[in-house]
């Protein structure tokens, strides 16, 4: 096939020249054209139309993405290898975000501006690492990793679960395949937020409100979404379910909170939806209603201070909720404060009530 | 496409950026909507898959990227149909103009179903059903069904919510 | 540079060809594991609605995935003919990657009847149709039906069946709990003096051989499990054979031929590796396990002087039988929500209509289908309901949670020129010639099929279906993921390929272990089948070897 290869030999051709006067030829293509020199290949084209109508299109492609001056190697290869494969006309159907080193940047420039939200995260635990996640003897003992471990820890890993760790059995020791990887978020800020998510960019930051405590007042900020592994591209929250829980046979009452659709991925039932089944944490009892971020900093996940943005500060039985013999005072008791339930304390009934009421508990509803 | 507000500042940076942007110059179709298919092809096909599979309540075929999806995969799995895609196309077309004397996807909805009725039986007609249904209820990571549009439409949650067993494997 | 020699080579990674690996290489053997594909992970195959093993019109992501380089001949009734490519329906795929058909399939794991061995004692010659009996029965295979089922991991209750043959042993793990079709259909199957019971699959239903049970998911016929809970060769016995140390796994090994000796015993085997070099293995024992469709075309393609028209081909039975499995069956409209998305969505079957119907050489077992994704619910719309426009959506709409499909296999009647060559013009990639298929079902095998399908919509109806249809196979060859027949097992080296031990006649160290071996198909799914069969071949093999 003789025609074949003169167009190999004019693509090396072209890409030898590229690789020798390219940097600052690019460079300038890229600034002249505002970014959208990117777009006029066809397989950036649906991520270049979502970013120009999100609330970052203000920052430029190459400021999260890497441009020329980046120093990864893995990088250049993999757009290198990309352009190949574009002038072979064998293009994938939509260029979608790949390698560590990528995620990486993106992290750290989320991180300039979002300095706050990123200080909370790296507090919380999910910024769980890589090592921490899957080298854990004490689980990896028990339970034989797989797949869908990266379903909600390290979807951005490219490759399986055999790439990642070895060896995949219960008998250790365990090491990552790849060591550099240990101390990397398995779950960074683009697992919950799709950036080229669309809106007006904002002005300067506006004042802190108060946090949300309501369900009735909380609106999913545009961003939140779900990378999810199998696609490579985000499921936006308003998009996917927030599911039915059950108690044996008696569906739960659901917090109509939207953002907990995006919870709800990971800390999920089993088939079925039954509550605590999985890794479910539904509430019930007294705290049965309420969405998970009405108690959970969705940064930290942590819930100090949580019960005072809606209980007053003595409960119903005149008693400091926040001393109350439960997990939230302490983790080794034995009443879940996602479950508790006024039996718990009162087994033999619980007392008519003296004042208040619960009202306020079911104006979060 | 408007980008630079001074045209001899763009076509000087343009030019210094001659070489990095061969390979996206070469292209001829660079900066088109479609990857093969041109604006009145895609325009055309629109209209047929909005008659396999009309908007109502629920998006139709076009809405929810059918167009894309055959797009894309017409430079993809599908490229051995290339040319029974543009012949489906200008026969329909060709016909359009005979009998209405206007475009296809010019025609009131009437007069494009009976034209499609009259070649239900072709296989360019099949493979284009067939390619529209699979662009509407299969995976979006294909171009299609935007937004989960038909899975919405069919009370299908996605992506499931489905958690694990906490098995203890010493114990079992 | 030769390659070392080894006890045994190996041929395709299936469900016959990992065991018989595993049981070798257990027993000692040096054996070389030869897999034309590659592994595939959960992570390639994504669950990917549009390119599966299921619903391949975006590409069949267990292989063959380079279509160009592997197509094969499609001859129609009317003696047209067509190359095809693995993607399309008309190439009859299976899979080729390592586990072969049983790292994506939907698992069921159903043992033959003792009556399935003996259609011809039972029932009598059939008219344009080789029907036979085995030269083995159930009860030689029980123990190994047993082996299989503990070692791959088998889950289910088959205690409810009353036709079942006879078992020492119960299934190791009980069934998954049921879906909604299930909770509607096995009451309905009982109001009508059915016996409806769990469908045994390789599947984990608790904890099994160390993995963990299935988390019941939709995408599960087609796909890779990422919680590694179905159960393949690729993750029970491949893994065992490579840790013993014995066996090597080549995987994008195409092999070209099998090479005989002066004395007409097998050599060895040609084949091109993964860096497309021509290697020749010589083995003691050669074992052909590549499906019914490949290991006809490799031995059809394997000509030497004592066999002009391919190895064990000399009374002209190589490649003829091809059979798969008519499907047959009804889908129903409730007036109710169906589908509460627990997969494998498949659970509840009836073995009532296998034997033993009036007029009807055999007939088939009767179930609830796995999930049906979108697109796939598609191929069952129903035939008042125009193939597109508002009709079709309004109705994809409305019934698609409401919509339930009882289907089964019918058992075929083999036929002689439904048949597998080596194509006289058309080569692969590697320059061998590819498989040519051709020929149709028997019309028996229709009028089977026609009788389930009735009996399917009557189990619809009773389960409330305010509307059903039936769904019956066209006369088109049937192969495909059930391929089998074209090795036929027999005792009379005139009419058969291999005898009883699966072993080549002529030909003392050359075996052919996988469903081309099968004299009859079963109406059932044929893998449980294919993996006795080759812990009985390797019993054996070891056997006669010691």
């Amino acid at each position: 096939m003789p025609k074949l290869r003169n167009i190999f030999l004019a693509a090396g051709l072209f890409v030898v020249a590229a690789l020798l006067i390219a940097p600052g030829g690019s460079l300038l293509y890229y600034r002249s054209t505002k970014g959208e020199g990117c777009a006029r290949c066809h397989e950036i084209r649906p991520s270049f139309d979502m970013w120009a109508a999100s609330t970052h299109r203000t920052i430029s492609c190459n400021d999260c993405h890497g441009g020329l001056l980046t120093p990864d190697a893995d990088f250049h290869a993999s757009n290198l290898r990309r352009l190949v494969r574009h002038v072979r006309d064998d293009a994938p159907q939509q260029i979608l975000m790949s390698g560590q080193g990528e995620i990486e940047r993106l992290t750290a420039r989320c991180q300039e501006c979002h300095q706050r939200e990123y200080a909370a995260w790296k507090a919380g635990p999910h910024s769980a690492t890589y090592a921490d996640i899957f080298t854990d003897a004490e689980h990896n003992r028990k339970r034989l990793l797989m797949d869908d471990c990266l379903r909600c820890h390290g979807m951005h890993f490219q490759g399986g679960i055999e790439d990642l760790v070895t060896p995949v059995a219960t008998e250790g020791p365990w090491k990552l395949v790849r060591e550099e990887m240990a101390g990397k978020p398995t779950m960074p800020c683009v697992t919950c937020h799709e950036v080229h998510k669309k809106g007006q960019p904002l002005g300067p930051r506006a004042p802190r409100k108060q946090p949300v405590s309501s369900a009735r007042q909380a609106v999913a900020p545009a961003s939140l979404g779900l990378f999810d592994r199998r696609t490579k591209v985000h499921v936006a929250v308003d998009l996917m379910p927030v599911p039915q829980i059950y108690e044996g046979g008696r569906p739960v009452k659901m917090s109509p909170d939207p953002r907990q659709a995006l919870c709800y991925q990971c800390h999920a039932p089993e088939a079925g939806g039954q509550a605590w089944s999985g890794d479910d944490r539904t509430g019930l009892g007294v705290h049965e209603g309420i969405s998970c971020l009405a108690c959970h900093d969705p940064h930290t996940q942590q819930t100090r201070a949580s019960c005072a943005t809606c209980h007053p500060r003595l409960s119903n039985c005149g008693l400091d909720v926040e001393k109350m013999d439960t997990t939230f005072k302490d983790p080794a008791s034995k009443h879940n404060v996602h479950t508790v339930k006024c039996a718990d304390c009162h087994p033999k009934g619980v007392p008519p009530k003296r004042n208040r009421g619960l009202s306020i508990v079911s104006s979060l509803r | 496409m408007k980008i630079s507000r001074n045209p001899d500042r763009r076509r000087f940076l343009r030019t210094a950026a001659g070489v990095a942007a061969i390979p996206a110059a070469s292209c001829t179709r660079a900066g088109r909507r479609w990857r093969f298919l041109t604006d009145e092809q895609a325009d055309t096909i629109g209209a047929i898959c909005d008659q396999i599979i009309p908007p109502d309540q629920d998006p139709g075929a076009v809405s929810a990227g059918v167009v894309h999806f055959i797009d894309r995969q017409l430079k993809g799995h599908y490229a051995y149909l290339q040319d029974a895609y543009i012949k489906g196309v200008v026969e329909i077309e060709q016909a359009a103009q005979e009998k209405f004397g206007k475009r296809f996807s010019a025609l009131a909805s009437e007069q494009q179903l009976d034209l499609l009725r009259e070649r239900e039986k072709t296989a360019f007609f099949r493979m284009i059903a067939d390619h529209a249904m699979q662009g509407f209820y299969g995976d979006p990571r294909h171009g299609g069904n935007r937004d989960f549009a038909s899975w919405k439409m069919m009370g299908i949650p996605n992506p499931p919510v489905r958690g694990r067993q906490q098995h203890d494997l010493t114990k079992s | 540079m030769a390659l070392e020699h080894v006890n045994a080579v190996v041929i395709g990674s299936g469900a016959g060809g990992g065991i018989v690996a595993k049981e070798l290489a257990a027993a000692g053997m040096k054996v070389a594991l030869l897999e034309r594909g590659r592994w595939i992970s959960p992570y390639e195959c994504a669950k990917d609605d549009l390119r599966n093993q299921r619903t391949s019109v975006l590409g069949a992501s267990f292989g063959p995935d380079d279509e160009e380089r592997n197509p094969r001949v499609k001859v129609e009734k009317d003696g047209s003919e067509q190359i095809v490519y693995p993607s399309r329906g008309a190439y009859n795929n299976n899979a080729m990657c390592v586990g072969g058909g049983t790292a994506s399939y939907g698992a069921m794991a159903w043992r033959f009847m003792p009556q399935d061995f003996r259609l011809k004692t039972t029932y009598g010659a059939v008219e344009g149709s080789t029907l036979e009996d085995w030269p083995i029965t159930y009860d030689d295979l029980e123990p190994f039906y047993e082996q299989a089922e503990y070692e791959i991991g088998v889950s289910g209750d088959v205690v409810p069946d009353p036709f079942k043959g006879p078992r020492r042993k119960p299934l190791p793990m009980p069934p998954l709990p049921p879906n909604r079709e299930y909770a509607v259909l096995r009451p309905a199957a009982l109001r009508l003096g059915l016996h409806p019971f769990d469908i045994p699959m390789l599947r984990n239903s608790v904890p099994y051989g160390g993995r963990q049970a299935c988390m019941r998911c939709r995408w599960c016929v087609g796909f890779a499990c990422e919680v590694n809970a179905k159960c393949g060769t690729q993750n029970t016995v491949i893994p065992a054979a490579l840790a013993s140390g014995n066996c090597e796994l080549r995987t994008e090994a195409i092999v070209k031929e099998i090479v005989l000796d002066a004395g007409g015993k097998a050599r060895g085997v040609k084949y091109i590796d993964e860096k497309e070099r021509l290697r020749e293995q010589t083995a003691d024992v050669v074992i052909v396990s590549c499906g019914a469709i490949e290991s006809a075309r490799l031995l059809l393609n394997s000509k030497s002087r004592l066999f002009p028209n391919g190895i064990g081909n000399n009374h002209d039975w190589v490649g003829r039988n091809l059979q798969g499995h008519a499907y047959t069956g009804a889908n129903g409209l409730m007036p109710f929500d169906c589908y509460d998305d627990v997969g494998p969505g498949a659970g509840v079957a009836i073995c009532d209509y296998n034997h033993g119907n009036k007029g009807l050489v055999g007939g088939g077992m009767l179930c609830n289908e796995f999930i049906r994704l979108p697109y796939q619910f598609l191929g069952r719309m129903p035939p008042w309901i125009p193939a597109w426009g508002k009709e079709h959506k309004d109705f994809v709409r409305t019934w698609y949670r409401r919509a339930v499909n009882v289907q089964g296999p019918v058992q075929e009647m083999p036929v002689f020129h439904a048949r597998v060559e080596a194509d006289p013009k058309v080569k692969d990639y590697w320059g061998v010639p590819v498989a040519r298929m051709s020929g149709n079902k028997h019309p028996h095998t229709l009028e089977i099929a026609d009788f389930m399908s009735r009996r399917a919509e009557e189990w619809l109806k009773e389960a409330g279906a305010t509307r059903t249809w039936r769904r019956v196979p066209g006369d088109d060859l049937s192969a495909g993921q059930h391929q089998a027949g074209t090795c036929r097992m027999g005792n009379d080296p005139k009419t058969s390929v291999v005898d009883k031990h699966c072993r080549v006649h002529d030909v003392d160290n050359l075996y052919v272990v996988d469903a081309s071996v099968h004299v009859t198909n079963g109406g059932f799914n044929p893998v449980l089948t294919i993996m006795a069969i080759a812990y009985w071949a390797s019993h054996h093999l070891l056997k006669a070897r010691s």
